[in-house]
């Protein structure tokens, strides 16, 4: 439905917006919102639990990770300390440096300012999520061809955010590349490979910084 | 953190009965549970708001805009209307954080969020605004603090959306005990501009529900300079909105963020802007007004210079 | 003497990093990443006074908190605490959260004492003193050399500068600490290090252990940058609770006490004057420098945490005269970091050189060529200014258009590197064609596991992927610690020594003339069911030390809101023989990175009033970041004739000095002081208001 007004802007339905913003991250976000919603009242919602610890049941990669945890206990610590599910890493837990980053229903978060117990009811992937058969991704296979790892350490967090990137937007710039990594740091100083290794990916492969080998 | 209870509300009366005693919001958590790991705050319970329905709406109007509290800031960055309607609050969306924090950041909370002053947010200076007797940053390093104080506080808002929002003569809408209460942003910000413990104009329980930006400005900037080119707090924000026609502004708001507690205006230079035409006479006027009375400190003195520049780039970019 | 093939099918060339898709997927286990079996988690509870008597510490209700299986002080007895994070006791417990309240509930009895925090303060008369018997600025004498006061008189243009760094923090990703399990059989780490050795006999040492009882595993490690060598207090506090807990205990530190306790690059303040020749000679040099490295060099672990600068750095000037006086703070010891003492060297010389030349109205390449000693490095500058358009570029400072003003600069470099001798390797041979070359060393993300596959697949013949690289073990055969920039020249040669005997004898033994490529796995197959076995070791011939290096870089200056962008990075790179391109771009780019956030970000704030790190975090602890990032190109010397030659340091150093450079072209004037941030720049311009208010 559509009416519109004396200054020319249009009233637009919830419908027509989810239509022109691209339904799939808003749809899934507000559905899973939806869902948990349904599911706490389904499961006496409302209840207090805590302090002490609680079951919480994490759906990671697919699979339901059954814990039991204090609320305080981050998303990235039910990962690193109470399943063998290393690969988030971490490097401030204070959602500065990005290390931790994980898709939440395919959206990138920082799983250290995320409690555990508010993760449930979202689809959790992590690195280790992302290969099929053990054949890496594309995009793994793409940081692996243009190194784009040394320490390595910050690299899952940057594959979880273009991985997000691309699921989203397969053709992505140079700058939403940039942009897409505004959150993750690296100390070894990758960036310029990770550009290449996301720029490989849209077969962006011309220009661009170079090297040069001179034989004395 | 210190252990705490959790529950998960689905209205708001029970939301704030449920976090009556001791206890706290939980929405996007970036500002929340930072101050619980450096044990700034130590809620009893924790109330996870986002599952009560009806607060992450986007509603477009012909005359006003409503935007629930629970809408992400990723949201308003990546909605298209917006960015046609309110380019001003686009542009500050996009400038908070990082994705990452943007995926989960809220309007709510970008608004409520505590200061980022680094005496604050240190887990062993008990400043001022911690119920101390000092505020460290007036005697020691104040690279990042205010120009504008009304009281012994020098710490800033930094909330990009307070500013872009002020610009836009937002409306912020609260339910205060159960009943709405409505305010200008500054008015969201009055307290701390008072109050050195204050960081803006909630008291405990109050839940911000929604922003309701007229739509009267059809052009609006927002601009920002940091130490990086991203993710990182702005050294000084600036946001202008306006009606131009004939190339003559009516209607001009300019706020800055980061040199005062709360967003910094000056009514004489809104006053001012209104009916001149938009060039550089007319903007440098309009700053000398909003910086008249600026008190640089040691460190901060840049912000100034900073801060006029933005304000010129801004209101010459609603040119168009 | 050995030495390297002329023509190779690896060296030299990409071989893609072994262990990248390792790392891509997650799978590589660094030290906190160990699950061992029945593992505690452990924290170090740090002192919040600056300065202060450690009285009496109570771990009683530390203790009582559910799941803490041990809880032990640093020290027994009273102690004297001189900085602000220093450690005080640790707790072992089931849980992160157990831990984070068990540090809660110990008790501290202190009396806070006296300090100071900043090397201006603490240099005063009347400072409060970090250490009771000495001063806390060293009674530095200068040193002189020729008759420097009469030869600036004989100079025809002298300039003076005050330029000045920060202390800057390693701040790997990777925070230090590790895993140790000490039972009755002995101790085992897996320790985040970039010298397995140093840390095995810094456990042996301090828990009074023969070294044979300890073993220190690094699979993998998240980055040191030269602040991981030895056991640290983190290390032997984990032993100790592993010990009293009976489990094994994953200390890490936070990313909060990286910023307090575990090094740092000293700062420097810089009084320089430099003189030359109406020619450009360069004839008289005069450094006054002082900074801080904390409480003490003497502390620093690992050394190379001196306040001394070499100076004037990679000039020979006949008249020199040159001081340096390192000031006690209470602040957390230096470190060695990233080629120790360069990066502010070279800042303070090439800035002064740029100064200098346009006080003579001489191009700054100009006056380089005219006064740097070393050949490779002008030809270095020759190249660079060539690729770089120099010429072009290159105009009077402040004299580009418009409010965003784009200026260049360039600076060059020195290193020393070179291989360790005493470092060995084994190879094992298999039956089934397998071979593994084994070596007792670390991979920090410089791409080491990588360069033995490399050699090792050369020398026999073999693809990289067939080469089963095993390294991070003091069970090992024993490697270099991974500092110096001699990683690389000391591996490179002992796996040519360990590959080279061990085709000898795989072919001495099963009688097959020439046992590579093709022929390998028939040759193995004769072996029969015994694996062999091949000890080698580093030789003199394969590898050097000294490279020089020189970089270029163009900055854009907003002069309205002071923000610098550095649009380019130029770097021309001696290597000596390059092993492994790809990875060595890798490491060319890093070291550019660390130098860009030293110029442009980096700073550790101390606060003199309550003697804390302020900004004990990424949020104020800036680095850069994705959209920081400028295009870097490379030009690399191949220059096999100098055998290996470690790149990892060099490659750091100028860029600093040359983004400084830089951006004094594009304004007119300088910014003398690092972080180059947009409100120095705004104050250098003028635009910024003196102070008005008062404290209230």
């Amino acid at each position: 439905m559509k009416d519109s007004n004396a200054d020319g802007f249009g009233v637009q339905s919830r419908r027509t917006f989810f239509k022109s913003v691209g339904t799939a991250a808003v749809t899934a976000a507000t559905a899973s919102a939806q869902s948990v919603a349904a599911e706490l009242e389904k499961a006496n919602a409302e209840k207090i639990v805590g302090p002490g610890t609680v079951p919480v049941t994490l759906e990671v990669n697919g699979v339901p990770l059954r814990l039991q945890l204090e609320p305080r206990v981050t998303l990235l610590d039910a990962l690193r300390n109470y399943s063998s599910l290393t690969g988030a890493k971490d490097g401030c837990d204070r959602a500065a440096c990005g290390a931790c980053t994980v898709l939440l229903d395919n959206v990138p978060v920082y799983s250290c300012q995320k409690l555990a117990i508010e993760a449930q009811g979202h689809a959790i992937t992590t690195v280790e999520g992302l290969a099929k058969n053990g054949e890496l991704s594309d995009l793994q296979k793409a940081f692996v061809e243009k190194d784009a790892s040394m320490c390595g350490y910050c690299t899952p967090g940057f594959v979880m955010s273009l991985t997000a990137l691309f699921k989203k937007n397969p053709h992505p710039t140079a700058a939403e590349i940039r942009h897409a990594c505004a959150g993750n740091i690296c100390r070894c100083g990758t960036q310029p490979h990770i550009m290449r290794a996301a720029l490989q990916m849209v077969g962006a492969t011309g220009a661009g910084p170079t090297t040069e080998v001179i034989h004395a | 953190m210190n252990a705490f209870q959790y529950t998960t509300a689905l209205s708001t009366d029970s939301a704030r009965q449920l976090a009556a005693d001791n206890g706290a919001y939980l929405a996007g958590g970036n500002d929340l549970l930072g101050r619980l790991k450096e044990y700034l705050d130590s809620p009893k319970i924790l109330v996870n708001i986002k599952s009560i329905a009806g607060l992450d709406r986007i509603t477009a109007g012909s005359r006003v805009w409503t935007i629930g509290a629970l809408v992400t800031v990723a949201q308003i960055e990546t909605h298209p209307e917006i960015r046609a309607v309110f380019p001003g609050l686009h542009q500050a969306a996009a400038e908070v954080g990082s994705p990452q924090i943007r995926n989960v950041a809220t309007v709510g909370g970008n608004l409520a969020q505590h200061s980022r002053c680094w005496y604050y947010r240190h887990r062993d200076t008990v400043c001022l605004k911690k119920g101390g007797d000092l505020c460290y940053a007036r005697h020691s390093e104040n690279r990042y603090h205010c120009l504008f104080t009304g009281n012994t506080c020098i710490s800033p808002v930094v909330s990009n959306l307070s500013i872009a929002l002020t610009a836009l003569d937002a409306k912020v809408i609260l339910l205060r005990e159960g009943k709405e209460t409505r305010m200008t942003v500054p008015e969201l910000y009055q307290k701390a501009w008072d109050n050195p413990t204050a960081h803006n104009s909630l008291n405990p329980g109050d839940l911000i529900v929604k922003v309701e930006i007229p739509v009267g400005r059809t052009r609006s900037a927002f601009l920002q300079v940091s130490d990086k080119h991203a993710f990182d707090w702005a050294l000084v924000s600036c946001a202008a909105a306006a009606r131009v026609n004939g190339g003559k502004l009516s209607r001009a708001r300019v706020a800055l963020g980061c040199i005062s507690p709360m967003p910094h205006q000056s009514a004489a230079a809104n006053e001012f802007l209104e009916g001149k035409p938009l060039d550089e006479p007319t903007v440098a006027h309009a700053a000398d007004l909003i910086l008249q009375g600026a008190q640089p400190l040691a460190f901060n003195g840049y912000k100034v210079p900073l801060a006029r520049t933005l304000i010129r780039r801004a209101l010459l970019s609603l040119k168009g | 003497m050995p030495s390297w093939p002329a023509e190779t099918k690896y060296i030299s060339h990409s071989t893609l990093r072994v262990d990248a898709p390792a790392k891509v997927s997650g799978r590589a286990r660094y030290s906190s990443d160990i699950q061992a079996e029945g593992w505690l988690y452990g924290m170090i509870l740090r002192s919040k006074w600056p300065a202060a008597r450690i009285a009496k510490i109570n771990l009683e209700n530390a203790l009582q908190i559910p799941g803490i299986k041990a809880a032990l002080a640093v020290k027994e007895g009273e102690s004297i605490v001189r900085f602000y994070g220093e450690e005080l006791a640790a707790v072992a417990g089931t849980t992160k959260q157990a831990c984070l309240d068990a540090l809660r509930a110990i008790e501290v009895e202190a009396k806070a004492l006296p300090f100071v925090v900043k090397e201006n303060d603490a240099r005063a008369e009347d400072a409060p003193r970090v250490w009771p018997n000495s001063a806390n600025a060293g009674e530095g004498k200068p040193k002189e050399q020729g008759s420097v006061d009469q030869a600036f008189s004989e100079c025809a243009a002298v300039i003076e500068g005050f330029y000045t760094t920060p202390v800057q923090l390693h701040h790997p990703m990777e925070t230090h600490g590790c895993t140790v399990s000490w039972t009755d059989e002995g101790v085992t780490a897996w320790a985040s290090t970039q010298g397995i050795s140093s840390v095995r006999d810094g456990l042996a040492g301090g828990l009074q252990l023969e070294q044979s009882k300890v073993r220190v595993i690094t699979e993998y490690m998240g980055g040191g940058f030269g602040s991981k060598f030895g056991a640290g207090v983190e290390g032997l506090m984990a032993a100790r609770l592993s010990r009293a807990a009976k489990a094994p205990v994953r200390l890490m530190l936070t990313r909060f006490d990286q910023a307090l306790a575990v090094g740092n690059r000293p700062s420097s303040f810089q009084k320089i004057k430099l003189g030359a020749k109406a020619d450009g000679t360069l004839h008289a040099f005069e450094l006054d420098n002082y900074g801080t490295a904390g409480i003490g060099g003497g502390s620093s672990e690992g050394g190379g945490g001196d306040v001394a600068i070499p100076a004037p750095y990679i000039y020979k000037v006949p008249n020199t005269r040159v001081k340096h006086t390192s000031v006690a703070v209470n602040a957390g010891s230096a470190r060695a970091f990233r080629a120790p003492s360069n990066p502010p060297a070279s800042f303070g010389m090439e800035s002064a050189m740029d100064d200098l030349a346009v006080k003579l109205g001489m191009d700054p390449v100009e006056l380089r060529l005219k006064n740097d000693p070393s050949a490779v490095r002008r030809r270095e500058y020759d190249l660079g200014a060539e690729r770089f358009g120099w010429k072009q570029k290159y105009q009077k400072p402040g004299s580009s258009a418009g409010p965003v003003k784009i200026g260049v600069g360039c600076a060059g470099a020195t290193w020393w590197g070179g291989g360790t001798k005493r470092t060995q390797g084994e190879a094992e041979i298999h039956p089934d064609g397998g071979i593994e070359v084994r070596l007792g060393v670390q991979d920090l993300g410089t791409g080491t596991r990588t360069v033995i596959a490399v050699v090792a697949a050369e020398i026999l013949g073999l693809k990289p992927e067939q080469i089963t690289v095993k390294i991070g073990d003091t069970h090992y055969p024993p490697g270099p610690g991974s500092g110096g920039s001699t990683t690389c020249p000391s591996i490179s040669p002992t796996v040519f020594d360990v590959c080279t005997q061990a085709l000898q004898q795989l072919q001495a033994q099963t009688g097959v003339p020439d046992a590579r490529g093709d022929n390998w796995p028939a040759a193995c197959k004769k072996l029969g069911t015994s694996p062999l076995v091949v000890h080698g070791q580093w030789q003199e011939g394969l590898s050097s030390g000294g490279a020089g290096g020189v970089q270029f870089a163009e900055a854009a200056v907003d002069t309205e809101t002071g923000q610098v962008t550095v649009n380019r990075i130029l770097c021309v790179q001696d290597c000596g023989l390059i092993v492994n391109q790809i990875t060595l771009e890798s490491q060319v780019n890093g070291g550019i990175i660390m130098g860009l956030g030293y110029a442009l970000y980096e700073e550790r704030v101390m606060d003199h009033l309550s003697g804390v790190v302020l900004n004990p975090n990424f949020e104020t602890y800036k680095l850069p970041g994705m959209a920081d990032i400028p295009q870097i190109d490379i030009v690399l010397l191949n220059m096999p004739e100098r055998g290996v030659i470690g790149v990892g340091e060099p490659v750091t150093i100028p860029t600093a000095a040359a983004i400084g450079n830089a951006v004094a072209n594009a304004l007119g004037v300088r910014v003398s002081s690092l972080p180059i941030t947009p409100a120095k720049v705004l104050a250098a311009l003028g635009k910024v208001p003196p102070p008005t208010a008062k404290p209230a």
